[in-house]
């Protein structure tokens, strides 16, 4: 009796797990036909009820929990709502062969405007593959590169139905680093703290293989060092000459503020003040990392009111890191435009669903914060800025 | 306990009575068993003589602090391992209280606070929010103790449920309040010292008070482990349930118990991790568990079940770490990092086996 009891209660629970998550999908415009884990089944998104087009857009999330993404995410949600394009929200788990399939589910639940964030950044093989699975329905890549130094173009300029919105990977770089320059050369002698006319510096990189983490992990310091040599100062130098990658790496891939502190934390021992060698700036591909590694410079007595600042420098300009800019323990970020990003996409999204073609689309956006790329006229790039105090 | 002067004085006298192929055998084996320390020994020498700095006080004190941070969780999925299970929700369960405790812990005159309405941040609401959290994890360990010991479902696929679960809750609570999935941080200055707070300096390197935490975490879970019944149940459930229970040891119970029990190990955690790196985002106790299990194994406790002490499990999380450290500290490069861990993993896991299989 017990047991079946428990039975019961378990076909309860089951049941009611899926009613709850059906009564959302029934408004969603995808039919759930993959075996979705529970999580993504659970956090999916309900598309608005009083849609007025005919539009229905799918958008699909390479991972959910990226800090920046669940920014654009919020401003996205808001502007296609406003526009009154009903929309459903997918997460693939950072797994390119679930997001093809979720894709191809959602062209068999209807949907006619894809938008993709896709999973493997810098294979326009993979970009060609979605394309082919949505045949006639535009898709709006957006975010995550499909290749680069302009490995994506002849995927673009090929399918007349497909563009992509994001930004130019290697310019988050090139502002960091420029930052970086200008402000040592301003500071030099304040950031050169023993004094040897060498600045030495340390790398965050938040992940290996990644375009944008390779991109601000060699402009980051190339082009503070341009800065550097022109206004006459030493290049920067890497703290530890044994790395020859110049960079330490967070191994589970996450740009993690805890892989930030580990490393800083260990890289005290040998390089701090006593031994005259301290490690006088800090470059992180993100600012996670970046508040990872002002932890542990506090924890040193560091980048506090009235006691020595080390530069750190981050990418992302996140509420978080913004609030320690403000407050002096960080200086600087570069801002990934979140609601520039969402209005080039939805704005894009209604001009093709109005019937124009991809490139007249993004060539009718008339807002200084984006710019057709040079070389390929699919291609709209969403301007950085940078962040200081 | 045994005397060890006089075990090593039987050791010699068996010694001197073996011929010389036992003799040999003698060494082969004493080498291979204890290749492990052998290996990390000429190690730390290597490193030391490379890099000199790797071999001071500042540096154990880095070790020591990384040590105390990493050993509640292995402490607690140890338990797991025992009953030849493991617990794949252990860092989902630490980034989910990791991200609650910092909330309820944020300064109050934070610009980028979640909730207003927290009560002001003092001893009192530090340990009420640490308790809480503790709960918390200790729910999702029963919720993974009672599949598994009233199903006689594999604790691996059990888990996996509720790691997915508990992911899917963070991602909620990430979204509460207008917070689109940004990290938190913000700590108050109360709950900073008291986790992460100078206890001493050693070298040119604070002490921080978690360390202490940790120190005490090993008595209890020694005593735990040793001193009661319901360890040795663990024990006795993880080496044969059936003989557990036909000797009268309620197998249901100690399974729900040692589950529960690792389940608050993460949530304590999750407590300390938002302190030490100064915020906690959605991503933060990814893949934890992995290195709690491969801390567990190197140290002795073995997934065959039934066998492991808490000094082992202390070992494991020192060798995991002076991996860590050493080799950024001799500054190898990624690629080689992963190699260099993965290898170590797989010959301790393989020599400690060989001991038992030669047991058996």
């Amino acid at each position: 009796m017990k047991k079946k009891l428990m039975a019961l209660l378990l076909c309860v629970a089951m049941t009611a797990a899926l009613v709850g998550c059906g009564a959302k999908e029934e408004a969603a415009t995808s039919g759930e036909a993959t075996t979705e884990a529970t999580t993504e089944a659970a956090t999916e998104e309900t598309a608005e009820e009083t849609a007025t087009s005919d539009v229905k857009a799918s958008v699909f999330w390479y991972e959910e929990s990226d800090v920046y993404l669940s920014s654009v995410r919020t401003a996205l949600n808001a502007e296609l709502e406003a526009a009154g394009i009903a929309y459903d929200n997918q997460f693939a788990a950072n797994d390119q062969a679930k997001q093809i399939d979720q894709i191809k589910t959602a062209i068999a639940g209807g949907s006619n405007l894809l938008i993709v964030n896709i999973v493997t950044s810098g294979a326009p093989d993979t970009a060609q593959d979605i394309i082919d699975v949505a045949g006639d329905i535009p898709v709006i890549f957006f975010n995550r590169a499909i290749g680069t130094d302009g490995s994506d173009n002849a995927v673009l300029d090929e399918n007349a139905t497909a563009c992509f919105i994001g930004t130019d990977a290697p310019e988050a770089g090139h502002m960091q680093g420029k930052m970086v320059g200008e402000y040592v050369v301003a500071n030099f002698d304040t950031v050169d703290k023993n004094g040897d006319g060498v600045i030495t510096y340390a790398m965050m990189k938040g992940q290996e293989g990644n375009v944008e983490a390779e991109f601000r992990t060699q402009y980051g310091v190339e082009d503070a060092n341009a800065v550097l040599t022109e206004a006459g100062k030493a290049e920067l130098k890497y703290f530890d000459e044994a790395n020859t990658d110049c960079y330490q790496v967070d191994q589970d891939g996450a740009w993690s503020a805890k892989a930030g502190k580990e490393y800083m934390d260990t890289n005290f021992v040998t390089y701090n003040e006593a031994a005259g060698n301290m490690i006088e700036l800090v470059i992180c591909n993100n600012d996670g990392m970046a508040e990872g590694v002002i932890a542990s410079l506090q924890d040193k007595g560091y980048n506090k009111d009235g006691a020595h600042v080390v530069p750190v420098f981050g990418v992302d300009a996140t509420a978080n890191a913004v609030a320690l800019i403000d407050e002096g323990a960080m200086t600087g970020t570069v801002k990934q435009d979140a609601e520039g990003m969402a209005a080039a996409i939805c704005q894009t999204a209604q001009a093709v669903a109005g019937g124009a073609a991809t490139t007249d689309a993004l060539a009718g956006l008339s807002d200084d914060r984006f710019s057709v790329a040079s070389d390929c006229a699919s291609k709209l790039f969403v301007a950085y800025a940078p962040y200081t105090k | 306990m045994a005397n060890p002067l006089k075990k090593y004085k039987q050791v010699v006298t068996d010694y001197k009575q073996m011929d010389a192929k036992d003799k040999k055998r003698f060494w082969i084996d004493g080498i291979l068993n204890n290749a492990l320390y052998i290996l990390m020994a000429i190690f730390i020498i290597y490193t030391a003589s490379v890099r000199p700095a790797f071999f001071t006080l500042g540096s154990f004190a880095n070790l020591i602090t990384q040590v105390a941070a990493y050993l509640p969780m292995a402490l607690g999925i140890a338990g797991c391992i025992v009953l030849t299970g493991t617990d794949l929700s252990a860092g989902r369960v630490s980034g989910l209280t990791a991200a609650v405790a910092a909330v309820m812990l944020q300064k109050s005159d934070f610009a980028n606070k979640m909730f207003q309405n927290i009560p002001e941040v003092t001893l009192g609401w530090i340990l009420v929010v640490l308790l809480g959290v503790v709960a918390i994890g200790a729910i999702v360990g029963l919720v993974n103790g009672f599949f598994v010991a009233k199903f006689s479902l594999h604790p691996f696929i059990v888990t996996l449920s509720t790691q997915l679960i508990t992911y899917g809750v963070i991602l909620w609570f990430f979204g509460l309040n207008g917070n689109n999935g940004q990290p938190i941080s913000g700590l108050s200055k109360e709950y900073k010292d008291l986790v992460g707070g100078e206890m001493f300096r050693l070298g040119n390197v604070a002490i921080p008070m978690y360390v202490l935490y940790a120190i005490i975490l090993v008595a209890v879970m020694w005593f735990v482990w040793n001193k009661t019944a319901f360890g040795k149940n663990m024990f006795a459930v993880g080496s044969n349930a059936e003989a557990a229970k036909v000797s009268g040891v309620n197998v249901f119970w100690t399974t729900v118990l040692v589950h529960t029990l690792a389940g608050a190990m993460y949530g304590y955690a999750g407590f300390i991790e938002g302190v030490r790196s100064g915020s906690v985002a959605a991503a933060t106790g990814l893949n934890a568990e992995c290195d709690a299990i491969a801390a567990c194994v190197i140290g002795g406790v073995s997934f065959v079940g039934g066998t492991g002490s808490i000094s082992g499990i202390i070992l494991g999380v020192f060798i995991l770490r002076i991996i860590f450290v050493a080799l950024t500290m001799l500054g190898v490069d990624s690629s080689s990092l992963y190699i260099i861990k993965g290898a170590i993993i797989l010959c301790a896991c393989a020599l400690d086996m060989r001991k038992y299989l030669v047991k058996k």
